[in-house]
């Protein structure tokens, strides 16, 4: 393998390790605030490149444009499922965390369902016809297609905001202290549910705009959130349960992980590089990379 | 007066007996069971799978103008005009899920007969279960060439496997290289699960045995988020042809990649499935331009066989999509199987096996390219002849074998 192919392999692992951290991000947001996993986070991502694909079908927007308006849906989406579903699921008296488990699943089994059903189980795409659709970058023989850099930028200022809006906003101390505390909060007039709500509707957001970056250049499938969300509870659980920088840390390292691990070992094993890994920082650390136990 | 009486009664009850009679036997079911993915990533199979069966059902059970066995009469004649029901069954390509359905299908809907099921996987399960209960399994689609070679005894497919399909590949790039075309290195490239495995299997075989050079050997994990790094090594290989054997997600996912990266295959020779799914075509096809596909069907052999046109026309006007190789094949193993149970006359297992192991229907009476159907000791259709077809603006075109060729092959694809 030449340097060139070598240098080719890490920046595609690096572009698509950022992906999954945004990916990753809003399911340890969620976690992170009130120890739900919420399962129906790869279908949250699904129903987002749908939303894209018919932005750009019927009213000619361009996925690059319709990021903020899947992104608000779905944060419209987020909170409606916090105040339909998971609030109802969280007050269960006996086996709270069963519950919990099965009310996201079943939301993910519906979703999936009702998908196929109104969408058909057909392959979309945006492809080419879109603005960023199949252009690619070259720098000094190694390629980096449009779609990827566009998703990478839109990831660290995802990142970046959400340092923000955590450091320097009362909703982000709301956010946070909730997270620590949620009797204390409840003394200090902070309202956990609202808090709740808005944090759900973060997640979704954050995801939706993952599934608009993916639907420039990724099939779009009502099966489609399966295969990202494995690698997202992967990334959340190296990066720490509930660590949202976690997530970005270990999203990167996912994807460098399994870009070298294809070109190791036989690229049918590449997710045990991920896998491997994430053994080993179980043994090493338990709570994850940035996590707190 | 009183005679007439008698008379008239005794017409009336022999009348109505013989409705009543006609009514039974219209009443009287075949069922057969259909075992397909109908959710999950290869949904649009299943769904497209279930317009095929009714494109041959709508056959079957009315009186068509066809050629094709059964045809001619509403119902199986054989069994005084019964008709044939199709029962659907999900396997959501999981071997286990397949298994399940089949003991169910049997048991409780009381089928007479499984067809299915796309997946090879599944497939091997599937007619496991139908040779313990003694009920056929007609494989419509699946190619692995290992599923006839288990002694089966109520095992029968109608179409090619990947050994045949692959044989004609490499007869063709032998072809290629006798008209001075310089075929040196083929690159496998092929998911991890038994359509993949068997499929390279047979090409790595037939490729060292005819003298080409691997360039590469990958096998890749399917439905994978990225194959950035699977695709480097192929550029970095570079085969002269590239030799996938994918489903529809990973053909779209592989078409993409490669185009993002900047390589262009010299040829792509594809082992049909996902490449030549219409989702993947919609989404892909401009990059796909002059790839080869092996193929048991093409649009344009309505000149060679008379029935091929009408049945395209009316699977389209089900399905909204032309026929393909997955479809066709479907077709056909459904028309097989029922005109096996016409024949035998009967839908005990036992004698619908051997009806279906005294099978012998000519080529012109199917829709595919095949010379004739009749099975093998295996249960093996050693006639399924296959053919190689081209994609070309749009639309696939026969190029090979050259004897049956619809049009001139382009080669390279990328220069």
């Amino acid at each position: 393998m030449t340097a060139s192919a070598l240098l080719q392999v890490l920046a595609s692992g690096l572009l698509m390790g950022l992906i999954y951290g945004l990916i990753a991000v809003g399911l340890s947001l969620i976690f992170g605030l009130m120890d739900v996993v919420n399962f129906a986070h790869g279908e949250f991502m699904m129903l987002a490149m749908y939303a894209t694909f018919g932005c750009f079908v019927f009213f000619h927007i361009d996925p690059v444009l319709a990021l903020p308006l899947v992104a608000a849906a779905m944060f419209v989406l987020g909170a409606g499922v916090y105040g339909g579903i998971v609030r109802h699921a969280m007050r269960v008296k006996v086996n709270a965390g069963m519950v919990q488990i099965f009310a996201t699943f079943g939301l993910a089994t519906f979703i999936q369902g009702a998908a196929q059903f109104l969408f058909t189980p057909d392959y979309r795409n945006i492809g080419d016809n879109g603005w960023l659709g199949g252009k690619t970058l070259e720098l000094a023989g190694v390629y980096l297609p449009w779609p990827q850099i566009f998703g990478a930028v839109v990831s660290l200022a995802a990142f970046g905001g959400l340092y923000l809006l955590m450091k320097r906003t009362d909703f982000g101390r709301a956010l946070e202290a909730t997270r620590e505390d949620k009797g204390a909060v409840a003394l200090v007039g902070i309202d956990s549910n609202r808090v709740f709500a808005l944090g759900w509707g973060l997640g979704a957001a954050l995801v939706g705009v993952a599934g608009a970056v993916l639907s420039t250049f990724y099939y779009i499938h009502p099966q489609v959130g399966a295969a990202f969300a494995t690698i997202a509870y992967i990334t959340v659980a190296l990066g720490g349960f509930g660590s949202v920088f976690g997530a970005f840390a270990a999203g990167i390292v996912v994807g460098l992980v399994e870009a070298v691990t294809a070109v190791v070992l036989p690229p049918a094993m590449k997710s045990m590089g991920i896998y491997a890994l994430y053994l080993a920082i179980i043994f090493l650390r338990p709570q994850g990379l940035f996590g707190k136990l | 007066m009183k005679r007439r009486q008698v008379l008239l009664g005794a017409g009336a009850t022999m009348a109505l007996q013989g409705a009543w009679t006609q009514a039974l036997a219209q009443g009287k079911e075949v069922v057969v069971g259909a075992i397909y993915p109908l959710t999950g990533s290869s949904a649009q199979v299943g769904i497209d799978a279930k317009q095929a069966f009714e494109t041959a059902l709508d056959i079957i059970n009315n009186a068509s103008p066809l050629d094709l066995p059964t045809a001619k009469n509403a119902g199986l004649a054989g069994l005084g005009g019964a008709k044939v029901r199709v029962v659907y069954a999900d396997h959501q390509a999981d071997p286990q899920k397949g298994r399940a359905e089949a003991e169910r299908l049997i048991t409780q809907e009381g089928v007479c007969a499984i067809v299915g099921c796309y997946h090879s996987s599944v497939s091997t399960t599937v007619s496991a279960t139908c040779e313990r209960y003694g009920v056929p399994f007609v494989c419509a689609d699946s190619s692995s060439p290992s599923l006839n070679r288990r002694n089966l005894k109520f095992f029968f497919r109608t179409a090619a496997h990947d050994e045949m399909f692959s044989e004609a590949m490499f007869d063709f790039m032998d072809a290629l290289k006798a008209k001075g075309q310089k075929i040196g290195s083929v690159g496998l490239f092929y998911e991890d699960t038994i359509f993949g495995a068997d499929s390279s299997s047979v090409q790595r075989k037939l490729a060292t045995d005819r003298g080409y050079k691997i360039a590469c050997d990958i096998k890749y994990r399917n439905n994978s988020p990225s194959l950035t790094a699977e695709v480097q090594q192929i550029k970095n290989a570079n085969p002269d042809v590239l030799m996938p054997s994918s489903y529809t997600t990973d053909a779209i996912l592989l078409t993409n990649t490669m185009a993002s990266l900047g390589y262009k295959p010299h040829n792509i020779m594809a082992q049909a499935a996902g490449f030549v799914e219409k989702p993947a075509l919609d989404a892909v096809g401009d990059k796909l331009e002059g790839m080869i596909s092996r193929a048991s069907f093409s649009v344009d052999m309505g000149e060679k066989r008379p029935s091929a046109k009408a049945v395209n026309a009316a699977f389209k006007a089900k399905a909204g999509r032309d026929m393909n190789d997955q479809t066709s094949r479907q077709f056909s193993a459904l028309m097989v199987l029922a005109d096996a149970i016409d024949r035998a006359g009967s839908t005990d297992g036992t004698k619908v096996r051997d009806a279906l192991a005294a099978t012998d229907i000519p080529g012109e009476k199917t829709i595919m390219p095949w010379s004739r159907v009749k099975f093998d000791a295996t249960g093996q259709n050693t006639f399924a002849s296959p053919v190689l077809i081209q994609f070309r603006k749009g639309s696939f075109v026969t190029v090979y074998p050259f004897a049956v060729a619809t049009a001139k092959l382009v080669w390279p694809m990328n220069a």
